[in-house]
């Protein structure tokens, strides 16, 4: 099997196919600590893409509730599971986080969906670890995930229907999940009929519908679930990252590249969505002033989605600063208890990059930040404050501005008829 | 695993099985949102009203275990901070095409 290099990892792993990069990359950053749930983004998709017949358990992009929460049902328990089976113990990481960009989360010493297929499945053809969920676990997003399966005192019996039970006790956070366009897509490893493509202008992952005969191999490959199988046309699909608003192709997009349909709905304000710059090595080239690299790199606030399944996914997260860590590492990597330090204690470009969230539905190329002065200091929940009057501008494509937020003190201005009313 | 007949032991179905997560933690959450909401723009009540919202089952789940005068002081706590200031933005004129000219005739 060739060899690739996972920054994400921090080391070569392999994969069945020899790399190649995409000269941009879509990804996304969603900011845990604000979602609420309330499946905006999931509706905005499936009104866009998936109500047609054949689609009905179809939820290209979801929200679940952690820890009971999956969709489909268990679907982290389950590969973290399949992985620990096929390495016992050995789903470790070593070394320590740094600024480097190939290994900045340290270096992942377990084994890779990939890598554990080598050793643990048969036949050879089996290129990826992974499982075929049922159709149970399709076919009711969000069930249980607030109650228990059961009523207490009874063994053995779901409860059938749910929302008269009590509530589970232990809340965690929403997660919030679209397809992560990997750049070492595990679907795209399994298709035994090559229909399964990244484009090389974006890195967008599409499925040839064409060309797809419905084996069902991409769903069983991808441990993060989110190719779906259609019964009617007897082919897979799969999120495309609304395509045609990325390219600026969509009439409302007036030929510049947008923000996809989940972004855009996102009341929470959790979502960025934009394209960042690919070295030849596969690692992000330097690109200080994207957002989104900005986020990643700089400040590293924002981490991947179970790195350690070497898929190297494209969709970051900022955790949720109150879950307990060891639940969080297992979910993000190593680099969960810098990414809160840095959130809770965000420096003052990291409080202006995140007044960019959801200011716009086009794509953000560039920010700059107007530096103002500080108009307050103190503290908040025992922490240490300062806000500033500083202006942060982005800018689009092709270098134009698209918006600029500032920081305002609301001044309330005495009407005439009480002006000397003191 | 069959799905009506799920075993008890099976940590995957998560029946009984004790995670951490307390007030300390329940509170941190609380606080959590309070900053965010804060920071959007919501005031006061409206951020209360987030918690107590039955269909918002984090937020609310926290109002329950901490109490309403509890969740009143974290928000009380953000809003003092970031009601403070207030971000305005501002989108880039669009560049609007010259019309042609049109003879517009009047009634009287």
């Amino acid at each position: 099997m060739p060899t690739v290099k996972n920054w994400q990892l921090g080391r070569d792993m392999s994969y069945p196919y020899d790399a190649r990069y995409p000269s941009r990359q879509f990804a996304f950053v969603f900011n845990i600590n604000r979602c609420i749930a309330c499946q905006s983004c999931t509706m905005a998709c499936k009104s866009t893409w998936t109500f047609s017949k054949g689609q009905e358990h179809m939820w290209w992009a979801n929200v679940e509730t952690k820890p009971y929460g999956g969709y489909p049902r268990w679907w982290d328990a389950k590969i973290l599971g399949l992985l620990e089976q096929a390495n016992p113990g050995g789903q470790l990481w070593s070394g320590n986080a740094s600024d480097s960009r190939s290994a900045p989360y340290g270096k992942f010493d377990g084994q890779t969906v990939f890598e554990a297929a080598d050793r643990a499945l048969t036949p050879e053809s089996a290129r990826v670890l992974g499982y075929l969920p049922t159709d149970e676990e399709w076919n009711s997003p969000n069930i249980y995930e607030d109650n228990p399966l059961g009523r207490p005192g009874v063994r053995n019996q779901l409860d059938p229907t749910g929302e008269q039970l009590p509530i589970h006790n232990t809340w965690f956070f929403y997660l919030a999940r679209i397809c992560n366009h990997c750049s070492y897509p595990a679907c795209l490893a399994a298709c035994p009929r090559s229909a399964i493509y990244k484009r090389p202008e974006d890195g967008i992952v599409l499925i040839d519908q064409a060309e797809c005969r419905g084996y069902r191999k991409c769903v069983e490959a991808c441990p993060y679930k989110k190719t779906m199988y259609r019964g009617n046309t007897r082919t897979s699909e799969k999120c495309i990252a609304c395509y045609p608003r990325v390219e600026g192709t969509d009439p409302e997009s007036d030929g510049e590249p947008m923000e996809t349909r989940c972004m855009a709905a996102c009341i929470g304000q959790i979502r960025m969505q934009g394209l960042v710059q690919v070295a030849e090595d596969g690692t992000w080239a330097e690109d200080r002033y994207n957002p989104l690299y900005f986020l990643v790199h700089i400040a590293k606030v924002a981490l991947p989605l179970y790195p350690q399944f070497g898929t190297q996914p494209n969709g970051y997260y900022i955790p949720p600063r109150w879950v307990p860590r060891p639940y969080l590492t297992q979910m993000f990597g190593p680099g969960v208890d810098a990414a809160i330090d840095n959130y809770v204690n965000p420096s003052r470009e990291l409080v202006a990059v995140l007044q960019l969230f959801r200011r716009s539905n086009r794509i953000i190329y560039k920010y700059e930040i107007q530096e103002g002065p500080k108009i307050y200091e103190g503290t908040l929940h025992g922490r240490k404050v300062e806000l500033y009057n500083d202006t942060v501008i982005a800018f689009g494509r092709r270098g134009q501005e698209l918006f600029r937020t500032t920081v305002e003190e609301p001044v309330h201005v005495r009407s005439n008829k009480h002006a000397n009313s003191i | 695993m069959p799905y009506d007949n799920p075993d008890p032991t099976d940590p995957q179905e998560l029946v009984g099985v004790e995670l951490p997560g307390d007030e300390c933690v329940t509170r941190e959450m609380a606080a959590a949102f309070a900053d965010e909401f804060a920071q959007l723009g919501y005031n006061r009540a409206q951020i209360q009203a987030l918690y107590r919202n039955a269909f918002y089952a984090g937020a609310h789940q926290a109002w329950q275990l901490l109490g309403d005068e509890e969740i009143a002081r974290l928000v009380d706590e953000s809003v003092n901070v970031w009601s403070r200031v207030r971000y305005v933005v501002t989108d880039r004129p669009d560049e609007i095409e010259a019309q042609p000219l049109r003879l517009i005739r009047s009634r009287s």
